[in-house]
């Protein structure tokens, strides 16, 4: 392993472009941004975790919350990714068809792991 | 309450309740409605909200549909279900919902929905007309009890306050009078100076009542040059003392542009220290029977009797 990655290291999946938010501009909004920024690898280490338990409802959850709030912090490309893999999870009769939105959760975390002010 | 206007709501603070189990969707919608001077709460599950709803009579609700537990459609029946609360105006937050969905939501009395992620000034502008409609609607439910030309509570009003005092002092045996004022010679008053003067008459007499009644006393226009005073916690004797005052001050009035002439009125007022012995309706019945009584007495007087007794005796005052 080469030196300085820093946390990144842990989740090779998350290397890629940086993602800024629309809002960074906006005074009013800075704040939460960070704040929301300071957030997001957390909430996606967690639905991570939680779509490896195959815990179906937290995913749900997890999802259906980033779905509601990334647009409206700026992140709306992000947004449209967890709206999208909401709709699948809201189809589905149980937990193992989880295995079939493998890349879209992936998709997710990364660009969670991706987010800059 | 006796004003007239109704600027108050220009400037209090609307409060807006906001439904989400996003926390998210709680801090962006703060920090996006942060000029509009609005005070926001917050409920996270629809529990909560409709307890928070009943307790503090939001202006505004944003409701947000999918949340887990009960759903915004789910709150949206049980606020529009409950006299407390179904006036309530909602704004419905929609994230992945149909066409179908918005339509159901205002079926069940929805106003109007914002869709997530939020546009700033559609946001804006939604919660803006939404909170002004409900200011016009509150403005015309007030108005609706409110006499235009003297600004007192008029006929509906006193349908109202009359019920809930006879009610009062039929559970608590409480003290309650009713008086019935109306203005000597009105007619003669509009034929001599005209419509005007006579509104003026009208107007003149209605500060008055406004200004020498008690805090608790409820004036309103019956109609025409008839005014009814609710007092209560009052008897006769003590409701007596405050409609001669109320006679005496319109008497002691120089009109600028008749100093010739003096306004008077004359008053029937029927009290009860006990609970009364006759219904509401027979009891502003027998009121008018005095105030009739104080017309054939000679005018300009105050006639009043008991509520509370079979042996209700006729006496005059002042
Ligand atoms: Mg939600």
């Amino acid at each position: 392993m080469a030196f300085g990655w820093g946390v990144q290291m842990s989740n090779p999946e998350s290397f890629g472009p940086p993602i800024r938010s629309e809002f960074a501009g906006d005074p009013d909004m800075l704040e939460l941004v960070e704040e929301f920024v300071r957030e997001l690898p957390g909430r996606a280490a967690s639905l991570s975790a939680s779509y490896d338990q195959g815990e179906i409802e937290s995913v749900t959850r997890l999802t259906h919350q980033l779905s509601g709030a990334c647009g409206g912090y700026g992140f709306g490309e992000i947004g449209e990714v967890a709206r999208d893999l909401e709709c699948r999870l809201k189809k589905m009769g149980s937990a193992a068809e989880l295995l079939t939105v493998r890349e879209q959760v992936d998709e997710l975390v990364s660009m969670c792991s991706r987010v800059v002010v | 309450m006796t004003e007239s206007g109704n600027n108050t709501t220009e400037f209090t603070r609307h409060r807006v309740l906001i439904i989400d189990d996003a926390e998210d969707v709680h801090r962006l919608l703060g920090a996006r409605l942060k000029q509009e001077r609005l005070e926001l709460l917050s409920a996270l599950d629809g529990r909560t909200a409709l307890e928070m709803a009943r307790e503090q009579d939001p202006s505004l609700v944003l409701l947000d549909l999918d949340m887990p537990g009960m759903d915004g459609f789910e709150v949206l029946r049980h606020l529009k279900a409950s006299d407390e609360t179904h006036e309530i105006p909602v704004i419905v937050l929609s994230g992945l919902q149909s066409p179908a969905d918005k339509v159901t939501a205002f079926d069940l009395g929805a106003v109007d929905y914002i869709t997530k992620p939020f546009d700033l000034m559609e946001l804006r502008v939604r919660v803006r007309s939404a909170l002004k409609m409900a200011d016009l609607i509150n403005m015309l439910a007030q108005r609706a009890h409110i006499d235009g030309l003297t600004g007192l509570y008029n006929r509906i009003a006193f349908d109202e306050r009359w019920a809930q005092s006879t009610a009062e002092n039929q559970r608590h045996a409480k003290p309650l009078s009713l008086a019935i004022f109306d203005l000597d010679h009105f007619k003669s008053i509009n034929d001599t100076y005209g419509h005007p003067a006579g509104d003026e008459a009208l107007r003149t007499f209605a500060r008055l009542l406004q200004r020498e009644c008690r805090q608790s006393d409820v004036p309103c226009r019956f109609g025409g040059e008839e005014f009814v005073l609710i007092m209560p916690e009052t008897g006769p004797d003590a409701a007596a003392a405050v409609c001669n005052r109320i006679r005496e001050a319109l008497e002691a009035i120089e009109w600028p542009a008749h100093p010739e002439r003096r306004v008077t009125v004359s008053c029937g007022v029927l009290g009860a220290d006990n609970t009364a012995t006759i219904s509401p309706s027979d009891w502003v019945q027998a009121t008018d029977e005095q105030l009739y009584a104080a017309k054939n007495g000679g005018r300009n007087r105050v006639m009043v009797s008991r509520a509370d007794r079979a042996d209700q005796s006729l006496r005059q005052t002042g």
